[in-house]
């Protein structure tokens, strides 16, 4: 649910080095090697940040190359600055199942209605 | 039909006709046995729901998402004028109470021939002051940087 990829965006924006490696991808894709490099951390420690970015949909990690690269997806960010529009969303969708219901009851009084 | 007060508290406005007299729609609002069938995004059940709609009184939903998880919400009614207007307040809490967010809403039911002109409008505090606050090991300006990371993605996204 919306609230619940929220934290999950969140929880992978919390650590510094997930971020630097975010702000990095902004100017282009990069390979794992060429993550590493600024933070003198081995492959595996940066691999285990990449997957907790790839799993909040952060990051997309092409089958391209060989080398894999590693490239931002925006949108998730986009919703934490864009909040407003989940919460518009929220409405929305109660507001159709709210319109199905009122349909359902309208039959139901008249059915009851009719029954008098 | 929304807008952004600031970056701090943002407001939704929703109009919608719905195709029922306003009393019914009052109604499917206030009881809590019919607000426990709309109330929530699709696929969401509301296995607590619960409404005292009068003026102090208190509504709690807990709404339970396809997946399972649990978010807690409620508030307290300020207003309550049948069939015509309805104001709460909006708190949803985590797991531990906290809010998350923070809303006031009111609720416009307007006559429309035989059916109801629905005007609601919230002004919301924003969550990411929240998750800021509760994220551990924060820097200082997270949320500065925050914005300036989406603005700068925003810009590249448009100039592609």
């Amino acid at each position: 649910m919306t609230q619940d990829r929220l934290s999950t965006t969140f929880a992978a924006l919390a650590d510094p080095t997930r971020r630097a490696i975010l702000a990095r991808l902004i100017s282009d894709e990069a390979s794992v090697t060429e993550l590493a490099r600024p933070f003198e951390m081995s492959l595996p420690a940066v691999s285990k940040h990449l997957k907790v970015l790839e799993r909040a949909g952060l990051i997309e990690r092409s089958r391209e190359a060989q080398w894999r690269p590693c490239r931002l997806r925006a949108k998730p960010l986009k919703e934490i600055s864009d909040w407003v529009e989940h919460y518009r969303r929220f409405w929305e969708e109660s507001f159709d199942r709210l319109d199905i219901y009122l349909s359902e009851l309208k039959k139901k009084e008249r059915k009851y209605a009719r029954k008098k | 039909m929304s807008s952004v007060a600031s970056s701090k508290e943002r407001e939704v406005t929703i109009t919608r006709i719905f195709d029922a007299p306003r009393e019914l729609v009052f109604k499917a609002w206030t009881d809590p046995k019919h607000l426990a069938k709309w109330f929530g995004p699709k696929g969401f059940t509301n296995p607590v729901c619960e409404a005292d709609a009068r003026v102090g009184g208190t509504w709690h939903i807990v709404m339970r998402s396809p997946e399972g998880t649990e978010h807690p919400c409620g508030g307290v009614y300020r207003e309550v004028v049948e069939p015509e207007r309805l104001v709460f307040t909006n708190i949803a809490t985590d797991k531990e109470g906290k809010p998350i967010l923070d809303g006031l809403t009111s609720v416009v039911f307007e006559k429309h021939g035989d059916k109801t002109k629905l005007t609601m409008h919230t002004r919301a505090t924003a969550v990411v002051d929240y998750a800021v606050e509760r994220l551990k090991g924060m820097e200082a300006g997270w949320t500065q940087t925050l914005e300036r990371l989406g603005e700068e993605l925003a810009r590249l996204q448009s100039a592609r």
